[in-house]
């Protein structure tokens, strides 16, 4: 069932795969793109198929992907299922001739996503995924301000943190609660379903295609005090360039304040964006003479908190600042892409370092859980660090 | 405590006898949802009726304490058996519903804001234990346990009235609550069953449940939305009903020979309005401030808010707008005359021991009642 690539008729075909949760937010936002349709929607299970088609302008609904692709045709599928299916639902698609966007994370293997590089490359089509906080409005005034040259240089040193509130009912406790839950089966678990917006943040100003990879997981006492011992909810990470550029990542369930925040310093200036409050704060290098350097900065930073109020408010007014402002950036740019055949919004090598960089941390914390049990015979001991290569 | 009974009069009610079950003391009964605030209650209220031959399915995450304390209080010779399961799991639903001849079925996405979410655990799971209903060919009734959140309360026959003839939201997805959506979808998918599947069913609508085990306060009366509390209720009528009166009606829903297909509303008598509610609350049980919002306020913040969302895209959800000013802050009257002339229900609690119970268990100690 080959078909011609590209927009026919002005119009983009759209098809949704898996009616979950964020499906909900794909629908709501291609519904404000303009020159696109929803063609139709997807799952196996045929109640929610129809329950998304019965609160979006869905043209119709299917139970099986193939009479999706052939009756429906779309031009674009978004792959919003469990993360475990993404590589053969996404190797369809692509086969069939659609461009395809896979929601995060994009494989569960490093092997698998660049076979869907080479495939898409191969058939002419486009590929993303959704990395869509990489598009907020406060990432993209950041990733201006790095192009422009405000770092002064190639990025010396990266911090990203990521936290995941366990708290969270609707999704914690149904992890938590169940045992035979989709994520449980991930390679990565619980890391590998979120971890990947932190990580493509570093990945995005990283030069390398292998980084050196150092993990250090647990399991929270928090966790443990409910006899949870196979989800991995505390993750250090150190990533390296040779003598280049260094990262570390942090991702926690129990650091309070809840943050999503990126900070990067080049040789002159640095800065610090905050996901969760939509700040970029610029960090100057330049240092005022005596006491002029304890009474000066600080007024620069409450003059650049109100400036990022004002942007805030202004953005709001202008009916720019959804909850899922990113998301809907990053589809209209990779419709963009598809239509004037322009470069893809998220770089394919930036894609297949994301997920390399997630295999490692994995395969280490296995490794280290394997020797860690090995060990616990005699005593209990902290999981201990593997430091191999990225494998390319 | 006394409340001037503002919702209709009503007959006097009488128990029906136990001929006019449609089961046996010894026929098999699934609690699905049973460790939950209402669920519990119906465990015990079928304990108290002689039942003995209970099956309680709970989520493997479920505190089971109240449950196990049954057990060890239950009657001679009554069994009850505990299931973790998963609705969602087909192999679940079979084993859970095998040889059973009455279903109460209260397990529901509960608090749920995504569509997705709240529908999976509503529909999707409803739908997979009707199936495996009919694999066992040997149900005599399902009892679903819905909401008052199913009615439109629009377009009333009856003037101010509420009562079960009126209307069902028929565009749920509109109203901004993913609870309503999935109750009403999960409504249809049981009437469904009904119709073209011929499994016997009951509806049971209860209105706002309260009683020991919960502290909110519902949204009929006001909400904290935006911090301070707004006081949306004023003078309407709020309808409650104690848990030990809802779970008697959900158990003669079950039970009473001769109501298949049937809805029932249920709200207890002497109903108090949300400004005395408030008052008795702040009084005996917490003290706060609220902001009182005219209802004409309340509906122009209402309209104007569904119009923003609508302009801008969602850029805030519609989580205010006209068709749930009308579910939840229209002035309304309610009635319980079905329930007790069908089933021959009547209150075991009174209101004003309702609330002072309720207050108790909140931290007050009830003594202004």
């Amino acid at each position: 069932m080959l078909r011609p690539v590209g927009v026919t008729d002005g119009m983009l075909k759209v098809a949704i795969v898996g009616c979950g949760k964020i499906a909900d937010s794909h629908a709501s936002q291609i519904q404000w793109i303009e020159g696109c349709e929803i063609v139709g929607v997807c799952d196996r299970e045929p109640l929610m198929a129809e329950q998304l088609a019965a609160r979006f302008p869905v043209k119709r609904h299917f139970t099986d992907l193939t009479a999706l692709l052939e009756e429906a045709r779309p031009d674009v599928v978004h792959i919003t299922t469990p993360a475990e299916t993404h590589f053969d639902i996404a190797r369809f698609c692509l086969e069939q001739g659609c461009h395809v966007y896979v929601e995060k994370p994009f494989t569960l293997y490093a092997q698998q996503a660049q076979r869907l590089v080479d495939l898409a490359e191969r058939k002419g089509v486009k590929l993303t995924v959704g990395h869509n906080d990489q598009f907020s409005h406060v990432a993209r005034r950041m990733r201006a301000l790095v192009q422009s040259g405000y770092l002064g240089g190639d990025p010396v040193h990266l911090e990203s943190y990521y936290s995941y509130d366990l708290g969270d009912p609707s999704y914690a406790r149904a992890l938590l609660g169940d045992k035979h839950h989709w994520v449980r089966r991930l390679p990565g678990k619980l890391l590998q379903n979120v971890i990947s917006h932190g990580i493509a943040r570093i990945a995005e100003f990283l030069t390398t295609d292998a980084p050196h990879v150092i993990a250090h997981g647990f399991v929270s006492p928090i966790l443990k005090q409910i006899n949870e011992s196979e989800i991995v909810d505390e993750l250090r990470v150190i990533i390296s360039e040779e003598e280049r550029t260094t990262a570390y990542f942090t991702f926690s369930s129990q650091l309070r304040p809840s943050i999503h925040q990126l900070r990067i310093y080049g040789p002159k200036n640095g800065l610090v964006l905050d996901q969760d409050h939509e700040i970029l704060i610029r960090l100057r290098g330049q240092k005022f003479k005596s006491y002029a350097d304890i009474f000066i900065p600080p007024a620069q930073l409450a003059k650049q908190h109100l400036g990022n109020l004002v942007t805030n408010a202004r953005l709001f007014l202008r009916r720019d600042f959804h909850v899922d402002s990113g998301m809907k950036y990053l589809i209209e740019s990779f419709y963009r892409s598809i239509r004037e055949g322009t470069p893809v919004p998220i770089p394919y090598r930036e894609i297949l370092l994301t997920t390399r960089i997630m295999e490692a941390i994995f395969d280490q914390l296995r490794a280290s859980r394997l020797q860690g049990r090995m060990e616990s015979q005699d005593r209990e001991l902290p999981l201990g660090t593997i430091a191999p290569e990225v494998k390319q | 405590m006394s409340f001037s009974g503002t919702n209709i009069a009503h007959p006097k009610s009488v128990a029906p006898p136990q001929d006019d079950f449609i089961i046996g003391p010894d026929d098999r009964i699934l609690i699905t949802g049973a460790a939950g605030f209402i669920g519990s209650r119906v465990v015990q209220c079928l304990l108290d009726r002689g039942f003995r031959n209970l099956v309680c399915l709970v989520r493997p995450s479920s505190d089971v304490a109240g449950i196990e304390a049954m057990i060890d209080r239950r009657p001679p010779g009554a069994r009850i058996e505990v299931l973790k399961g998963n609705l969602l799991s087909r192999e679940d639903c079979e084993t859970a519903s095998k040889d059973v001849a009455l279903i109460f079925h209260l397990a529901a996405g509960i608090g749920e804001k995504s569509y997705p979410d709240a529908f999976l655990n509503s529909v999707v799971a409803t739908r997979n234990l009707l199936d495996a209903c009919l694999e066992w060919a040997c149900l005599r009734r399902f009892v679903l346990v819905s909401s008052f959140t199913v009615y439109s309360n629009c377009r009333k026959p009856h003037g101010r009235l509420l009562d079960e003839s009126c209307p069902i939201e028929e565009r749920p997805e509109l109203r901004g609550e993913a609870y309503c959506f999935a109750k009403v979808k999960q409504e249809q998918v049981v009437e469904k069953y009904g119709k073209n599947r011929g499994i016997p069913y009951v509806v049971v609508r209860p209105g706002s449940v309260y009683g020991a085990g919960t502290s909110e306060i519902t949204g009929r009366v006001g909400i904290v939305t935006f911090g301070p509390f707004l006081h949306l209720g004023g003078s309407n009528v709020i309808p409650f009903t104690y848990v030990d009166n809802c779970a008697e009606a959900t158990v003669l829903a079950g039970l009473v020979k001769g109501v298949d297909g049937e809805a029932f509303n249920v709200v207890d008598d002497d109903l108090p309005s949300g400004r005395q509610f408030l008052r008795f609350y702040k009084k005996n049980a917490k003290r706060f401030k609220s902001i009182y919002v005219p209802h004409l306020i309340s509906y122009a913040f209402c309209y104007l808010w569904e119009r923003y969302s609508l302009w801008s895209h969602g850029q805030l959800p519609p989580v205010f707008n006209r068709k749930r000013w009308h579910a939840e802050w229209k002035k309304t009257r309610y009635s319980n005359e079905k329930l007790k002339t069908k089933l021959g229900w009547a209150p075991k609690v009174p209101t004003a021991e309702g609330m002072r119970r309720y207050v108790e268990a909140c931290g007050g100690n009830g003594r202004n009642a």
